[in-house]
């Protein structure tokens, strides 16, 4: 995809940051015990990044998050790689060739990748990158599956499964499909899938991290062997070395992680294969408060922070610093969702649980009408606009703008109250219209963006009828999951990052009933269901796009939910700070980025 | 009895008179009482809402903007309000004080007087079980009980009785342990009245007096606790009129841009100043009665 | 007293384990699904619900989970704090130090001003002086801790740029965490003395400064009350009257005969209060982004972090069972004429 070759280009704003700030010093030096800023680096060789985020764990096979897998992302690497900023190029990493029909090593029903391991790599420990080791990985991986962790990524492509367990306890089959799926032979592993997966990989781009058997071993890891692999399925947090240690490949190796001051300091592996990078060090440091982020950066002692757009107004005029503004992202948050088959029992969002004026029945949803009068009843451009500081443009469809399938030429509902008016008026035959109704609108409390959306919706539809009635009210996570996961409530708020970037990423948690929000939703539509799968398998692009335009267009006939926004961020740095490329896909993108490109001037 | 507190009256008012803190105490105790009675003058709310007590906005910007002439005391970020949300937050600040007084004490009621009036092993399992609650930091235990049931206003009103009435229960058992033993006690028994008799007719009028000089002057102190939990996040829902929830949004606006650091002081100083305002009139009153009840200092 | 003492302590596993199983009741009215709530915070995560509620036995009978809970915590095993991101015996070692730091410097002012301001109180009872320090600690005592903590953000770190909030700055945590650095007691003041950084020192004094001030300003308040009441019934005595009638001077009496015994209540008080202070300081920390034991608590038992909140409660109510036993032994000390029973 060109379009995102666009992303690099420094936009205007973040210009006129630099050119506006060189003149006066900061004389501000909180956080750096006297400290000042200058326009040239303090430190050339040792890179600052402060976020807000906490590591969860270093085990590649365990963490599901962005804090955590940017750090790995940094000191292990993967079979292929993003080049650049391209989401759909692939370079070689651990393998030697990226597989494909062309080059021979991809078959021609899509179904066996060869990779041939390049030789020399060496871990940080000791040791060198062998395709055994490539294979214990991605067994290992596969077969780690703790409950909520990644492992399905690559474990339902290649067996077909999607858990190692049933019922809690350790599937056989899972071991004797993974060890005959992923094979060595010769200097080469074979990966071969139990049926044609399109966007496999982009998923081995992000989720293949290349560990050291020896190593694992030595650190009370699973020895590779069919007989002790269901002592390490689903394992406690801190049972392995890999919770806190590491012995990889990429070009950094953990130097120590803190917990305490939530801090990860990397050092650069001097024998990494492409060459040193060019950064000593590097700090990734927790600060949970924005306007000490601030300060560190204002004072050059953080090179970069994280900082979203509620705070872009708190950093301007703050010299030496750039915001590289409107980078797109890749996911579709927040979105909105109705409940086709709302759980009427003992939920209090119901109201009298009927179309009485007092409530919603549980089929209150399934009456299209009523998705498309609340379709029309959402002022899409003024959210972007008030609450988004004009930042990103309007969704219409659930597949973000960029990727591959995403259909520019999309139809999709506008904001238009009196359109609303007329399908509340067909919806449930005139009952609605006539005795109106009551349920709540809850949202998890602390997302701002998504209380002023339920309050939006409510503001917009109480309007039409003052029969309407809209409760919005915040709800804690642990609720919100309860209740969401119960079918229990009407509608609510969501938003999704994809694993990989791949349009199958996004049609199936959003349209196949087995998906991630239509299971909730109790959405079920048979064409969806069969074309999601179809896509997944279909290696033939073109055919493989015209599958994601229809299911597009389903998604607009059916509205099983509502699609904003697709979103923006921007990336504040130190303008000493070279080399830096945006790439969605990264962890923590544009916040974070793999650190083996940059440098200070 | 209704000498007894005629007594007490005039001299408490006296001895308020000569105090001149105690005094101010008293007036703003009433101003803000007037806030809250007039609460629908004062700030109208708009015409078509159903909830008055949900601060309205102006747009959905999250940027507070300073005070002006349409908007007294400025909005804080999403655009409540703030002097509406100060002048509906009184009622709120009034709501919690009260409700969590009298059903703390009526709750300790019950445990002390129960525990004090029969003693034995009843006593020491109630007595063990009000050690228990006390064992925990009351807040961690306030918190803990509305994140279980869920933030609202009514579980604050529920968590802070729950963490409060202990202090009464050992307040009124200790009183019912000196009456009980008092003749006219002994006589009633002597004379066959029965246990609940006793304990209604007798036993809780006699102990009650101090209790609901005591629970007066604990409002101050609620109503600082529940706005920490708001605080938290633990309060009333997002733009409801509260003040503790209306502190808790201007804490992403404590410095402003580089250059002027002080361009959010609203969103600040009015919630604070006005819940301040509110405690220490309580406190001051609270002071006065307490020097007051204190026998040593006659 | 020996047997007292004993008698005491013995109280402890009884109070332990009513506040763990109050909380952990508590906690156990929600459904299995709020309670992995801490575990599930990705909607990508969410076809793993019922995944997570079976490896943490979440359905499991109320019983079944606390004794799991009670066998872990006797072999050592607090369990591991989602908030924290760490194991919470880790958690403990790491926050309570800097809550203690927190907490002593705060009660060394408390202690000094509150009985200074509470004796001028009396001695010049119901003169400006006493109206005065009475209204100094009265606001104190009306102001909400996190406005005064945002008020004094906002002067001091906003306009100022004087006092951040934190622990240190990144300079000193480059110096603690350089290598060069050995962690005795886990208190950066006192650590840093004894590693000879005055600069790591004056660096955490300059971040101790603004939450400590708020807590004393806060706290001082029952202090001044205290002394001053206690103070006031000395000097209503026969004894000072009879010294004062004897010719000594104001000062003699004063500081020689009825402070001393006013003193009394105040020493008792404050060893309650300094066990009130490490459990006060929850808004204070989190006010200050100050990485204590209160700021983690406040975010465990939001986030139904259960095993954090449970450490928790074990460690504040074994810390105020001891603290009242202190209190209880030294009333008897500073006066005899107590017994114990």
């Amino acid at each position: 995809m060109s379009r995102f070759k666009f992303t690099f280009a420094i936009p205007l704003a973040a210009a006129l940051f630099l050119s506006s700030g060189c003149g006066k010093k900061d004389s501000s030096s909180p956080a750096g015990g006297g400290k000042t800023a200058s326009q040239s680096s303090k430190n050339k060789d040792t890179y600052v990044h402060v976020t807000i985020s906490d590591i969860d764990s270093l085990d590649p096979a365990w963490s599901y998050d962005t804090a955590s897998h940017m750090v790995i992302e940094n000191l292990y690497e993967f079979l292929v790689a993003y080049k650049g900023g391209s989401i759909t190029e692939l370079e070689p990493q651990v393998a030697e060739k990226v597989p494909s029909i062309e080059n021979g090593l991809l078959s021609p029903d899509g179904r066996t990748y060869t990779f041939p391991i390049r030789k020399g790599i060496k871990f940080h420990k000791g040791g060198e990158v062998t395709p055994e080791d490539v294979r214990y990985s991605l067994i290992r991986f596969m077969l780690f599956d703790r409950a909520g962790g990644p492992s399905s990524l690559l474990l339902e492509p290649v067996t077909g499964l999607d858990s190692t367990r049933k019922d809690g306890k350790p599937l056989d089959a899972a071991y004797d499909k993974a060890a005959a799926a992923v094979t060595v032979e010769g200097d080469a592993v074979v990966l071969k899938l139990h049926k044609p997966f399109a966007p496999m990989l982009t998923v081995l781009a992000s989720w293949s991290p290349i560990v050291s058997k020896e190593w694992a071993v030595a650190g009370a890891g699973w020895d590779g062997t069919k007989e002790t692999w269901k002592a390490h399925n689903n394992p406690e947090k801190t049972a392995e070395a890999f919770y806190d240690q590491e012995n990889g490949s990429g070009p950094f190796l953990l130097e120590r992680w803190d917990k305490k001051t939530k801090e990860v300091v990397l050092t650069r592996f001097d024998d990494y294969w492409r060459g040193p990078a060019k950064l000593k060090r590097a700090h990734i440091k927790g600060v949970d408060e924005f306007q000490t982020r601030k300060l560190m950066l204002a004072a050059g002692d953080a090179d970069s922070i994280y900082a979203d757009y509620l705070q872009q107004p708190l950093l301007k005029n703050l010299p030496g610093v750039e915001l590289i503004d409107d980078l797109p992202r890749i996911d579709m948050n927040p979105s909105i969702y109705f409940v086709f088959d709302i759980e009427t029992k003992g939920n209090p969002n119901v109201g009298s649980g009927k179309l009485d004026g007092k409530g919603v029945p549980a089929d209150f949803f399934a009456d299209v009408n009523v998705r498309k009068a609340f379709a029309h009843s959402f002022d899409y451009e003024g959210f972007i606009r008030d609450v988004n500081r004009g930042k990103g443009t309007r969704a219409v469809s659930f597949i973000p703008k960029g990727l591959f399938g995403f259909n520019p030429e999309q139809a999709h509902y506008e904001y238009d109250i009196a359109k609303a008016e007329s399908y509340f008026k067909k919806a449930h035959g005139g009952k609605l219209w006539q005795n109106g109704f009551k349920f709540t609108l809850a949202y998890n409390a602390g997302n701002q963006p998504r209380e002023v959306i339920a309050n939006m919706i409510k503001r917009a539809v109480e309007s039409i009828n003052p029969k309407f009635q809209i409760d919005t009210r915040p709800i804690q996570w642990s609720t919100y999951l309860d209740m969401s996961n119960a079918s229990k409530l009407p509608m609510f708020i969501m938003g999704w990052a994809p694993d990989f970037p791949d349009p199958h990423n996004f049609a199936f948690p959003f349209l196949h009933s087995n998906g991630n929000y239509p299971r909730l939703q109790r959405y079920k539509n048979a064409e969806a269901d069969k074309l999601v799968t179809a896509a997944m398998t279909e290696t033939d692009a073109e055919k493989r796009r015209a599958m994601y335009y229809r299911l597009q267009q389903i998604a607009y006939e059916d509205v099983p939910s509502l699609y904003i926004l697709n979103s923006v961020l921007y990336r504040t740095q130190r303008s000493w700070v070279k080399g830096y490329v945006y790439n969605p896909i990264h962890p923590d993108s544009p916040y974070s980025c793999p650190l083996y490109y940059l440098s200070k001037e | 009895m209704r000498e007894r507190l005629r007594e007490f009256s005039a001299e408490t008012w006296k001895r308020l008179k000569r105090r001149p803190l105690s005094l101010v105490g008293l007036g703003l105790i009433l101003a803000f009482t007037s806030i809250a009675v007039l609460a629908p003058i004062l700030a109208p709310p708009e015409p078509n809402s159903r909830d008055y007590y949900l601060i309205p906005q102006d747009g959905y910007s999250p940027d507070p903007v300073r005070p002006s002439r349409e908007h007294v005391f400025g909005t804080t970020e999403q655009q409540f309000d703030l002097y509406y949300g100060i002048v509906w937050g009184t009622r709120t600040a009034f709501k919690i004080g009260v409700a969590v007084v009298l059903v703390s004490m009526l709750l300790g009621m019950v445990v002390g007087g129960i525990g004090g009036f029969y003693g034995g092993w009843v006593d020491e399992t109630l007595m063990r079980f009000t050690d228990i609650v006390m064992a925990l930091p009351s807040i961690i235990l306030a918190v803990v009980i509305v994140t279980v049931r869920g933030p609202s206003l009514g579980n604050v009103i529920v968590a802070l009785a729950a963490v409060s009435w202990p202090t009464y229960a050992r307040l009124i058992r200790g009183d019912v342990l000196t009456v009980k033993q008092r003749e006219f006690v002994l006589a009633a028994r002597a004379l066959g009245a029965s246990d609940r008799r006793i304990l209604i007719r007798h036993v809780i009028p006699n102990s009650i007096y101090p209790v609901l000089v005591v629970a007066s002057l604990d409002t101050g102190a609620i109503v600082l606790s529940a706005a920490a939990l708001s605080f938290l996040g633990l309060g009333a829902p997002v733009g409801y009129a509260d003040w503790g929830q209306l502190i808790a949004m201007s804490r992403n606006w404590i410095i402003g841009a580089s250059g002027s650091p002080l361009d959010y002081w609203h969103t600040v100083a009015f919630p604070g100043g006005a819940i301040f305002l509110f405690v220490l009139g309580w406190n001051l009153l609270g002071d006065a009665f307490r020097d007051i009840l204190d026998p040593r200092q006659k | 007293m020996a047997k007292f003492i004993l008698k005491r302590l013995a109280m402890l596993p009884l109070v332990l384990f009513g506040v763990t199983v109050l909380l952990f009741g508590l906690f156990n009215t929600l459904s299995p699904e709020m309670r992995a709530s801490i575990y599930v915070k990705d909607p990508r995560q969410l076809a793993a619900l019922d995944e997570v509620i079976r490896k943490y036995g979440l359905k499991d009978p109320f019983h079944k989970q606390y004794v799991r809970w009670i066998a872990r915590v006797a072999k050592g095993d607090l369990g591991y704090s989602e908030t924290a991101k760490m194991p919470v015996t880790e958690a403990i070692r790491s926050f309570f130090p800097a809550t203690i730091e927190l907490s002593v410097l705060a009660f060394i002012p408390i202690m000094v001003i509150g009985v200074w301001l509470g004796t001028l109180s009396a001695v010049y009872r119901d003169k400006w002086i006493d109206h005065f320090s009475r209204f100094v600690a009265i606001t104190g005592y009306s102001l909400p801790s996190f406005v005064l903590g945002l008020l004094l953000l906002m002067v001091f770190y906003g306009m100022l740029k004087l006092f951040p909030p934190g622990r240190y700055s990144l300079a000193s945590d480059l110096i603690i965490n350089g290598g060069n650095y050995a962690a005795y007691t886990g208190m950066v003041t006192v650590d840093s003395l004894l590693n000879g950084r005055i600069g790591v020192f004056f660096d955490a004094l300059k971040h101790l400064i603004l939450p400590a001030s708020s807590l004393t300003y806060i706290t001082m308040a029952l202090l001044v009350r205290i002394t001053r009441s206690s103070m006031l019934e000395e000097l209503g005595k026969d004894y000072v009257r009879t010294a004062r009638a004897k010719g000594l001077p104001e000062s003699v009496v004063i500081n020689k005969h009825a402070r001393r015994n006013a003193w009394i209540p105040v020493i008792t008080i404050a060893s309650i209060l300094f066990v009130q202070l490490l459990g006060g300081v929850l808004i204070t920390e989190t006010v200050f982004a100050y990485p204590g034991i209160g700021r983690w608590v406040a975010q465990a038992a939001v986030q139904l972090d259960i095993p954090g909140v449970m450490g928790v409660a074990l460690l504040t109510s074994t810390l105020f069972v001891l603290g009242n036993l202190v209190a209880d032994i030294l009333y008897a000390v500073v006066d005899p004429r107590i017994r114990f029973q």
